[in-house]
Parts: structure tokens; sequence; C-alpha cells
């Protein structure tokens, strides 16, 4: 952990209320402008994790920061979505609204923007994601590709310094998918990706967090662990075939 | 069951460019007034009237007669019901009796159901869902049931959607839907399904409103510029409204 560090985690346990622990003593820091990646089985924690350092689900004070922000201070909270973007693993989801524009104004909106602003941002941001015509369409009729980028959209109009994707390249075609990696390898600021793809956490992550069973199992470069049979198959996961020797 | 929710695009007309909170005003009041119509003439002019606006409106005619079709299908009943149960003077058939107040009684909800229907067509067709819905809100509609009302209307697609494929599901296994126990079981559990899977679906939207930023604060980037033309249309309606109402009330028919 450096002064640096924008995402950290500080014994970072979460428990439901029916009693299921999801997430265990995890600590592991991400510094600004990183992009890691965050594999696992199903169930391991992924989401709950995420869900933890945006604010959703509540917590004990002092597990985690997000550029300085801790998600379980209501007054932190507040301001945590200016902070955090969250990309959820159904984009339907979290295109809520009648229309491409009003969805990526969304946020901005909330944030106080005017809706000249608003309208600034949802063409910048539409613009990185490639859809720049596509601000009258309707969200029901996007393919699942546009559906995830319109999304991602939503999410970068607001501007956040931490970005948090959840299964980005779930139910995407192969063409889809090449595009998703295109737009989030061009995006700045820090890129935390939960993702079962392990192809893509090769093409995007330096560095991988292993989570199993709400524990971090390993946390290190990306083609080390990835290509380690025994930890791959210890934590219900794959060497990708690129690794395969 | 086929449930065809499809996004459709607003044929440009006058009606389209009246702003829509005075378009929205105007065609409530009008509403209104309809609703208070007594008599069988003004009914039948106030349809009239709604039958004009929406010939102007340019919307297809196959989407208008459809949905007029349904209201129309509504109001039926009392057309055909009234002119057997109330009194007065009319004409005997048979054994059967038709009372002329009845009929006149039953013609007047008729043209009152289809009016209104009219009226409904008119800001359902000449703007998007969303922008009359942001000019309700400026109207002082409170914005967290503009916001469920617009929530409703996106996820009625889904939902379409998933009904849809939970059928296909259904069918590919041999079910065909009879008016046995084993078919009113299995379709109560795909309701109950739909209805998991719905209330899933609130909690995940409700996340992902909260994580950009949602306080129960409805904004929207739609602007509305009031010109002179909104204005005389708004008056004119109302005007037409009031006539109507009057005529009604002063009993002219």
């Amino acid at each position: 952990m450096t002064h640096h560090s924008s995402l950290v985690t500080h014994h970072l346990s979460h428990r439901y209320a029916d009693g299921r622990v999801a997430l265990d003593d995890i600590s592991f820091a991400i510094e600004a402008n990183e992009c890691v990646a965050i594999v696992g089985p199903n169930g391991a924690g992924k989401t709950t994790l995420f869900l933890r350092l945006c604010g959703v689900l509540a917590g004990k004070p002092g597990q985690a920061t997000i550029s300085g922000l801790d998600p379980a201070v209501p007054e932190h909270r507040k301001k945590l979505p200016e902070v955090v973007g969250v990309v959820f693993q159904n984009p339907d989801d979290q295109l809520f609204s009648p229309t491409v524009a009003e969805d990526v104004a969304f946020g901005p909106l909330n944030m106080g923007a005017t809706p000249d602003e608003a309208k600034a941002r949802v063409t910048e941001a539409l613009q990185a994601v490639g859809m720049a015509d596509a601000g009258e369409r309707v969200p029901f009729q996007l393919s699942g590709g546009e559906k995830r980028r319109a999304a991602l959209a939503g999410v970068l109009a607001m501007r956040p310094s931490v970005l948090l994707l959840d299964e980005p390249s779930m139910f995407l075609d192969p063409r889809g998918r090449r595009e998703l990696i295109t737009v989030i390898r061009a995006l700045p600021g820090t890129k935390l990706i939960a993702t079962h793809d392990l192809d893509l956490v090769l093409d995007l992550c330096p560095r991988v967090l292993v989570l199993d069973a709400g524990k971090l199992a390993a946390d290190g470069p990306t083609e080390k662990y990835l290509a380690d049979v025994q930890l791959m198959w210890r934590h219900g996961l794959e060497v990708p075939f690129r690794l395969r020797k | 069951m086929t449930l065809a929710f499809r996004h459709r695009s607003v044929p440009n007309s006058p009606l389209a460019r009246w702003d829509a909170r005075w378009k929205l005003a105007g065609a409530m009041l009008a509403v209104g007034g309809v609703a208070a119509l007594d008599h069988l003439a003004p009914a039948a002019v106030a349809l009239a009237l709604g039958l004009s606006l929406l010939v102007l409106s340019r919307l297809p005619g196959a989407w208008v007669r459809s949905r007029l079709f349904l209201f129309a299908l509504a109001s039926l009943p009392f057309l055909l019901v009234l002119p057997f149960t109330l009194e007065g003077d009319g004409w005997d058939i048979g054994p059967v009796k038709i009372s002329e107040r009845g009929l006149i009684a039953g013609g007047a909800v008729f043209c009152r159901g289809l009016a209104i229907g009219c009226f409904a067509l008119l800001l359902v067709g000449t703007a998007p869902l969303h922008h009359t819905l942001a000019a309700a809100h400026k109207l002082k509609v409170p914005g967290l049931l503009v916001q469920l009302t617009l929530l409703a209307y996106r996820y009625a697609f889904l939902l379409a959607d998933e009904m849809r494929r939970l059928r296909v599901a259904m069918r590919t296994r041999g079910f065909q839907l009879r008016a046995t126990r084993h078919g009113y079981r299995a379709l109560g559990h795909a309701t109950g399904a739909i209805l998991v899977r719905g209330a899933e679906r609130a909690d995940h939207v409700a996340a992902a409103m909260r994580c950009r930023g949602f306080d129960g604060t409805f904004h929207t980037l739609a602007r509305f510029r009031t010109r002179a033309t909104d204005i005389i249309s708004f008056a004119a309606l109302v005007a037409a409204t009031a006539a109507l109402v009057l005529w009604d009330r002063l009993g002219l028919s």
C-alpha cells in the first residue's frame, strides 16, 4: 500500500444476513491507473466485493478506501459515484432510461450537472465507446455488445477515476468482445475487472487477484498465476489456451 | 399470447410540434370535460373532435384503429346493456323492449369512451413517452411517480421478452396450455418465476441507480419552449371542451 494507491482494502470481510460469509479478510492495494483482474469460480465473492466497494452493501468503516473515500462512511458514500463507476454484469439492469442519451445523462444530472453540461458529457462518453450516433436509440433494441458499451458510457459520463467492471465480456459475440476490449484498453484511470474470461485478462490486465470462497488466494503477475495449473485447478479455473504448453 | 412492445417513431405533425406541457394540460382538461358529458350530441361532437385531432396527428391508421377498437370494446357493454335495462318510451320487438332513453345513454357512454381514447392516443402517439412524462413532471407531477412510470415502461419490454423466452422453453418441453391441473400448475410456476426474476432485477436496478448517485430526484435532458401557437392551441382545446360542457349542462341537446 503506497500513497499512490487508488483502491485499498484492509481486512475486508462481508457476511450476508443469512450468515453466509461472502468475503473473508481480504487485503490488497491497487495503484492509480493500474488495470487489475479478479478471477475465481462462481460464488467466489467478486460481485459482493464490487457492491462493498461502491457502497451499495453496508460494512464496517476502515475496511476499504477508494481515492481516499470510505464506502462505509455515509458522508463519503455520497461523493463515491463521482469517483468510482461500476459496470454491472447484466447491462439490462443498468440501462433503465427510455433512451441511451437519457441513460448516459442520468449520473451527471444526479451529480448536479446542468442539461447542457450533461449533454456534452453524453456526447463525449458515447464517442469514447464508439456509439456517437446512438443517443436517441432505445436500450431494449440495442444488441448485446451495444448494451454493454452504452452501460459503460453511462459510467464514463461521470468521469470516475476508478472503474469496476463485472463480467464485461459476458454474453458477447467475438466481435462485440473484441470491440469492448479495445474500448476498455483505451480508457484512462484505475480498472478492476471481475471476469471468467481469462483471455480477456491476458489482453488487458498485467496483474490478477484470485478469489475463492471469499478469500484472496493469490495476487500477482497475470502470466505467472494463470499459467499455474495447480493454482487454477484448485480454484475451479483453467489455464487459458494461450498459456498451455 | 404475443406482447409486441416496440418503440415507435413519432410522425411529424402540428400536434407532434405542440409543446408537450401545453398538450398534456389541454388533453387532460379535455378528458375531464368529456368524462363529465351526459348527453349524446355533445359526446358525439367530442368524439368528432378527438377523431379530427387524430387525423391531424398523422398517426398510422392501423395503429390508431387497433387501439381505438380496444376502447370501443370497453365501452360496448354500455351500448348493449343500457337500452334493455333503462325504463322509458321505446320500441317493442317481440318480447324484448328497447328503451329510447337507454339507447341514447348507451350511445353517450360509447362516444365518451371513444373520445377519451382519442385524447389518450394523441398523448401517447404524438410524443415519446419519456418526453410526455418529463412534461408531466414540469406540471408538478411528483418526480418519484414519473420515475416509476418510466421504469415500468422500460422494463415492460424486458418482461415481455422474458415471458416469450419462458413460453418457448415450456413449449420445447412439450407444454401445451390446457385447462388441466398440470396446465394451471405450470402456468403458476412460470408466473412465479417471472415475479422472482422481476424482484431480483428490481434489486439490481436499484443498486445500479444508487451507484450513479440517484437520490430519488427526477432529472431529464428534455427541454421545453413555449411558443404562441402552443398557447393558442391549448386555449382552443379548452374553449372547445368548455363549450361542450356548457352545451351539455344547459340541456340544449
